[in-house]
């Protein structure tokens, strides 16, 4: 599987709106010339193993670099855990870019669970591409948060290999940015590989937020399941694009995409296109799209109960979400994304001007 | 306790109570009754304070507090409680982490002190076993995948913990078998008292059976056609609302 090349430095490789897969998010209005190059200072952190369990590794230093054998490390060290920290620091007059690729391979039966945080502060923009192989039998766990400045321009695409027997789950949490765009592309080519991604966004203001996701079944008796939820308001626009192909000859499959968005107010949107393409013949498909608004029944009952309505709109809304970091296995990892949610709803809750 | 005046009530325009008044002393449970349409679950809404119910007129007085004044939240910690014909399920929403919302935010709206989670424990612990409800139920979502007898029983659950000084049961035996008809009714019958009142909104006169009314009132196209004891249920119940759908029109 190939992705277009994109390099935040140069222009004229950035995609526009005349490109299909990138007709909801068009980089080359946002980000008009390149970003001046950040300068990234390659002292590689030693690695240890934290308290909490997690092998650290700074993805600001070192772009990626490395990332292999800290993942190796935390394999041998602490029971597979490795803390991806992105903290990109950009200016306040221009663009600040970084831009870096790096890669992490599962051997047989290996288990992986990576949390990468994703934050920073003023203007920069970045683009990364994650490359994960796994081998047979071999589990990989994914945990992103993206909480980035409302001016951050971020592009993150990751590619994820199956094998035979290998379980993929993935976990995104966002809040947005300017413009922010998290491509999960999956070559789905191992008999009986189970792969899960999940994900919830809480934009507001003007941010924006693009999960695009591309599943390919090529191999028999492969599973996808696929829970998305989405809260928007304000001016904030969140896209959604799952498309998931069953090549000729991949039977058995059972994928299920669902996505499921609330519109807060007047003025934000939605763009969502989940997409089914299906050549073989013996499989079990479905996907699900709804975006409604939040259900003013239960509002009402919940006052009727004597919950001031303020309290009830963030008790409702953040139980929207909460049931996708819910199947989160590790615990740590599960409180961490309980809170960033928490927090995330609260901010739902300030200043609704525009609703009503 | 309750009393309204000449209540005029619209929905999406249309007008659907038409100069409704009623009196309901404390210590006294009322019972509504009409034909379908004729406007017993909006009286029920419109107390509550449902949003889009539009008043056209007349007043409601509870214990010399004007009732349209107040937010829905507001009414509710005043004492009013709502109980719904088909309740909602709230997803996501544990049922004791909604019900200790509820309590605590109506406790604080009064000045009172909110209560501990040890002690709000202890008391539904209580409440829920007379009422047969399982503690592993009230840890799911609220009323998410309940059959249509725990729903009501999670209504009188929380009835009895929010200690109300009035309830509205609409259509409360709806979707009830006889077995929870029983459990739900013997559950509202404890809390009656002398210093608590009940309107008691029901098409049919089963109900009736099991929770006794002091009065019945007869609603027919947005008025009250009709008032007297709790022979008139029985009346009803053999001679249907035909002979005064005539008289209101």
């Amino acid at each position: 599987m190939t992705l277009p090349a994109l390099d935040i430095f140069d222009p004229s490789s950035y995609p526009t709106r005349r490109d299909e897969e990138w007709k909801y998010s068009d980089l080359s209005r946002v980000l008009r010339e390149a970003p001046k190059k950040a300068m990234v200072v390659r002292t590689l952190s030693e690695l240890e193993a934290e308290p909490d369990g997690f092998v650290y590794f700074s993805a600001d230093e070192a772009g990626f670099d490395g990332l292999q054998q800290a993942a190796d490390f935390a394999m041998r060290k602490s029971h597979g855990r490795l803390y991806i920290d992105g903290n990109d620091f950009g200016d306040e007059d221009g663009y600040l870019g970084y831009q870096g690729r790096g890669e992490i391979n599962l051997a047989a039966g290996q288990e992986l669970v990576v949390f990468e945080d994703y934050t920073g502060a003023f203007d920069y923009a970045v683009h990364s591409h994650l490359r994960f192989a796994l081998a047979e039998g071999a589990k990989l766990t994914r945990v992103v948060i993206l909480d980035e400045p409302e001016s951050a321009v971020s592009v993150r695409q990751s590619t994820i290999e199956t094998a035979p027997g290998s379980v993929f789950k993935q976990y995104v949490f966002s809040t947005g940015a300017k413009f922010q765009r998290f491509e999960t592309h999956v070559n789905h080519a191992g008999h009986g590989a189970v792969v899960e991604m999940n994900g919830a966004y809480l934009l507001k203001d003007k941010r924006h937020f693009d999960l695009t996701t591309r599943v390919n079944h090529a191999e028999i008796d492969g599973e996808t399941a696929q829970l998305i939820k989405g809260l928007v308001k304000d001016t904030a626009t969140g896209v959604f694009q799952g498309h998931i192909l069953v090549e000729k000859g991949a039977d058995g499959t059972d994928a299920r995409m669902r996505h499921q968005a609330l519109i807060l107010n007047d003025g934000a949107h939605i763009r969502a296109k989940p997409e089914l393409e299906i050549y073989a013949d013996d499989v079990q498909c479905a996907h699900g799209n709804t975006i409604g608004a939040l259900d003013e029944e239960a509002l009402f009952f919940s006052m009727s109960r004597g919950i001031p309505e303020e309290t009830a709109r963030a008790m409702l809304t953040h139980a929207f979400v909460l049931p996708v970091a819910d199947q989160i296995e590790d615990e740590v990892l599960r409180e961490t994304v309980l809170n960033f949610l928490e927090n995330a709803s609260e901010g739902m809750k300030e200043e609704r001007a525009n609703a009503l | 306790m309750l009393s309204i005046k000449d209540l005029s009530v619209a929905v999406d325009t249309k007008q659907i109570l038409k100069g409704l008044s009623l009196d309901v002393p404390a210590g006294e449970v009322h019972a509504i009754m009409g034909p379908n349409g004729a406007g017993k679950s909006t009286l029920g809404y419109a107390l509550a304070g449902r949003p889009n119910y539009e008043i056209k007129g007349g007043s409601v007085d509870f214990n010399g507090v004007d009732l349209l004044d107040k937010d829905v939240h507001e009414r509710a910690a005043a004492g009013l409680y709502l109980s719904f014909q088909y309740p909602l399920e709230i997803p996501g929403v544990p049922a004791l982490t909604f019900l200790r919302t509820a309590l605590n935010a109506q406790k604080k709206l009064r000045g009172e002190t909110e209560m501990s989670a040890p002690d709000f424990l202890k008391r539904v612990r209580e409440v829920a076993k007379t009422l047969k409800i399982d503690m592993d139920m009230l840890k799911r979502p609220l009323n998410v995948g309940f059959s249509g007898g725990e729903k009501k029983r999670m209504e009188v659950l929380q009835m009895a913990l929010l200690e109300p000084k009035f309830l509205i049961l609409d259509e409360t035996d709806s979707g009830l078998d006889i077995d929870a008809l029983k459990v739900v009714s013997d559950g509202v019958n404890a809390l009656r008292s002398p210093d608590r009142g009940m309107l008691v909104i029901t098409h049919y006169q089963r109900l009736l059976d099991h929770i006794k009314p002091d009065r019945v009132h007869v609603l027919v196209a947005g008025r009250i056609v009709r008032s007297g004891g709790p022979e008139l249920a029985l009346e009803l119940e053999a001679h249907g609302y035909d002979q005064y759908l005539g008289e209101a029109a």
